[in-house]
């Protein structure tokens, strides 16, 4: 994020009045759109020419409207591992997310669509996307951190320790966790550890292995 | 008293008639002083009056069950052609009786082997079946007349030397050696005949029905056994190999074989008889009852048929349905089968499909058997038609469930892809003009605020009428998001496969309705939903650990669950005991 270089974006959504509101907004947040697709094709087109640094699309996308946004990730993942890759999303379903991060969580993103309304939110994603952060959706967290459970060790987490979960399960490293809760580095350490205990979870160093082990902790019954 | 109607009448007298014609075929020629030869013995004619008094029974059975038909004609021409053999042995010196022996003995003679393939190849209703067999019979007639008249011209009985002399009137060129020539070659073509018969017998054997082939049993065994006899008799006759002869004399073969022929016509028609019979048998489970749709098999042991079939008008009076409702194509039957339509007044009970032969052997016996019926074929006929509606009722209603689902996914496509695209579209707007027009930033931040609120009800509105994860990944993940927004812990077993769409959305949509309901009235804890298939059908279980007691008939969540499941052709009970929690099963056929 120091060099002054403007972020580089590939947008792909169909519906173009939204697609010319999110490069108006993306924009005038400074970042740099190389190209807009609205369909899967186009998109992967734009990709290999312009091999942006990111790439903003939609999950649902022509010809079927039903998960293309989530394919053209994958084989852009595929084709180009370097390029972080953030989908915006109509559906809260956890599966969703879990799936896409699964293979490989490093610099891939899961956001509802209605966060492009607050730019700073949005832009907040494409970053840490670019950084290779991975990024899950607050309320995605929140479906699975406040799914029912009849005797979880969930339970024995502080209202703190929780706080500090969701925050790793969308994907925060500690330096982001403690900026976030203004706290300090080493006191998120110790909490961090704290839930590990408490989860029985092998503790992961890793920032995008730690995700996947709490998002899979959390996915399980 | 006895009242006597026109058929019986004439049955005493065809009787009578029957009589005096076997009377005269095995007797008569004892009238004469000069007969008889001396193989002719009051003896030995009793086999022959035996076997002519067998006939006169066919007569009567067979004008009994027929009057109008064509089958005692025949009978009674096989008698008088029989009976012209006694002509032979008469002795006279009249013009007139010169005449009756030529017309008789040099025409006639032989008459009666052309009857008696043509009674077997009619058996049992008198009417000939194929062309083949038309033209066939009348080649036998011709050949067998034509060459006795062809013989006549020829034949100079004054000549053969009987006693008393008597004169052929037809001969024209005396020439006896020619006329035995002629019957040579005309005996020549006898067993050709006989073999041609008994070639047609067999077929008519080989494509008859089951019904058919209990008239057409006895025939075709007891043709080929009288014609072995005879034609052994006579080839060992002819090759002089006495002992055979005398063996099948001996042992009364010879006489008793008169027997078999009459004797097996009359037993192929008594079991077309014994059909009428059975009717008896319908009078009595008519009285004990019969259940709806118990009709069918009852006619078709009544009948003896069991390729008989039931048929009703439809409701709508267009085509027939079965007595389950289920379409009925008469135009489909196959084989030897007709259909005949049972009528009360004007209107059309029934249509029964049925082996021909039944009509043809019995034309009475299917009207008095609707006849007696009537009221049981009524009921079964408006069981059928009510079945059928609701059949039809039950098509329609699944396809109203499934229109309905895909305007839920219609709409759900048009509220995620229209209205949540125009709302997020001017939210953003919003945000980057906040930028640019100060002040006005607070406004602004509560508009998109309100915006923002619009789209996540949108969002959820679109999840309710058709969750998309349902379409992408199938029941058990769909189940799984369902759990995961649930009020109580809900566990899902569901093996991660994919089933048919309208089961999917079937079964996803009362796994949401019956966890509302759990949430809403079991006061449980937890919930565990099972999905399984085996086969081919999908079980779903929707099981709480809650308060248990609920009833389909009180409120509507469950009525609802029950209409739902029927809809998609399944079924669903439900298990709920107070205290014990409530667990709702549906099955769906796959």
């Amino acid at each position: 994020m120091s060099d002054r270089r403007p972020i580089s974006v590939v947008l792909a959504d169909d519906a173009l009045l939204l697609r010319e509101a999110l490069a108006g907004a993306l924009s005038a947040a400074g970042f740099s759109i190389l190209g807009q697709a609205a369909e899967p094709n186009r998109l992967l087109e734009l990709v290999d020419r312009h091999r942006p640094d990111v790439v903003v699309l939609d999950v649902r996308m022509p010809p079927t409207h039903t998960t293309e946004g989530l394919e053209a990730a994958g084989r852009i993942r595929r084709s180009h591992p370097t390029i972080g890759i953030l989908v915006l999303s109509q559906y809260v379903e956890t599966r969703y997310a879990v799936d896409l991060v699964r293979a490989n969580p490093a610099g891939i993103g899961y956001l509802l669509k209605e966060r492009v309304s607050r730019v700073e939110q949005l832009a907040d994603a494409v970053r840490r996307v670019d950084a290779g952060e991975t990024v899950i959706d607050p309320e995605v967290v929140g479906r699975l951190l406040g799914r029912p459970r009849a005797h979880s060790p969930l339970d024995e987490l502080t209202p703190r320790e929780r706080e500090v979960l969701a925050h790793m399960a969308e994907g925060r490293s500690n330096g982001g966790i403690a900026e976030l809760l203004v706290l300090d580095a080493k006191t998120v350490e110790g909490h961090v550890s704290r839930i590990f205990a408490k989860l029985m979870l092998e503790p992961a160093t890793e920032d995008h292995r730690r995700v996947l082990a709490v998002l899979t902790y959390l996915r399980g019954k | 008293m006895l009242v006597m109607d026109a058929v019986r009448w004439r049955l005493v007298g065809l009787g009578l008639v029957g009589a005096l014609l076997a009377a005269w075929a095995s007797y008569g020629p004892f009238l004469w002083a000069t007969c008889c030869h001396e193989t002719v013995t009051a003896q030995n004619q009793v086999w022959l009056l035996a076997s002519q008094l067998a006939w006169v029974g066919l007569l009567l059975v067979t004008y009994a069950r027929d009057p109008a038909g064509p089958m005692w004609k025949l009978v009674l021409a096989y008698l008088a052609a029989r009976g012209a053999w006694a002509i032979g042995y008469i002795s006279s010196d009249a013009t007139l009786w010169d005449v009756a022996w030529t017309v008789e003995q040099q025409l006639f003679r032989w008459a009666y082997g052309a009857v008696l393939v043509h009674v077997a190849l009619a058996f049992p209703t008198g009417r000939l079946r194929t062309r083949f067999d038309r033209i066939f019979v009348r080649f036998v007639y011709a050949y067998v007349l034509g060459l006795s008249a062809i013989h006549a011209l020829f034949f100079d009985s004054l000549q053969t030397g009987s006693i008393p002399p008597v004169r052929n009137v037809l001969v024209v060129w005396p020439n006896n050696e020619l006329a035995s020539n002629i019957e040579q070659v005309a005996f020549f073509g006898v067993p050709i005949l006989a073999a041609i018969t008994l070639w047609r017998l067999g077929r008519r054997w080989k494509v008859a029905t089951p019904a058919g082939r209990r008239a057409l049993g006895p025939v075709v065994v007891a043709l080929p056994v009288s014609l072995t006899i005879l034609s052994l008799d006579r080839v060992a006759d002819a090759s002089n190999q006495m002992w055979i002869v005398d063996a099948i004399d001996n042992l009364g073969i010879l006489q008793l074989h008169g027997l078999i022929l009459p004797g097996g016509f009359l037993l192929g028609t008594l079991r077309t008889r014994l059909a009428r019979g059975s009717i008896a048998d319908l009078a009595v489970e008519l009285r004990a009852g019969i259940p709806v749709g118990g009709l069918q098999p009852v006619l078709r042991r009544v009948l003896r048929d069991r390729t008989l079939e039931l048929a009703f008008p439809a409701p709508d009076g267009d085509g027939f349905v079965r007595v389950d409702g289920r379409p009925f194509e008469p135009s489909a039957l196959g084989g030897n089968r007709v259909t005949t339509t049972l009528r009360r007044g004007n209107e059309a009970l029934a249509l029964l499909a049925h082996d021909a032969d039944l009509e043809a052997e019995d034309p009475e016996l299917i009207r008095a058997v609707g006849s007696m019926a009537e009221l049981a074929l009524a009921n079964e006929r408006l069981s059928a038609q009510v079945r059928a509606q609701l059949a039809e009722v039950r098509a329609s209603r699944a396809r109203i469930v499934e229109a309905a689902d895909a305007e839920r996914r219609r709409i759900e496509r048009d509220l995620h892809d229209g209205a949540q695209q125009r709302l997020l579209a001017l939210a953003t707007r919003l945000q980057t003009a906040k930028a640019t027009a100060q002040g006005a930033g607070d406004l602004v931040d509560e508009a998109t605020t309100e915006l923002e609120a619009a789209v996540s009800e949108v969002r959820e509105l679109a999840r309710g009428l058709h969750p998309q994860i349902l379409t992408d990944l199938g029941l058990g993940p769909a189940l799984e998001a369902l759990a995961e927004r649930a009020a109580i812990p809900v566990e899902v077993r569901a093996p991660d496969r994919r089933y048919p769409v309208a089961v999917e959305t079937a079964a996803y949509f009362l796994v949401s309705e019956a966890l509302t309901n759990v949430a809403r009235h079991a006061e449980a804890t937890g919930a565990v939903v099972t999905v399984s298939h085996q086969d081919d059908r999908l079980t779903v279980e929707i099981a709480d650990d809650g308060s248990g007691g609920a009833d389909v008939r009180r409120g509507t969540g469950l009525r609802g669950l029950v209409d739902r499941v029927a809809a998609s052709g399944g079924s669903l009970t439900i298990d709920s005991q107070l205290g014990k929690g409530t667990a709702v099963r549906a099955a769906f056929p796959l």
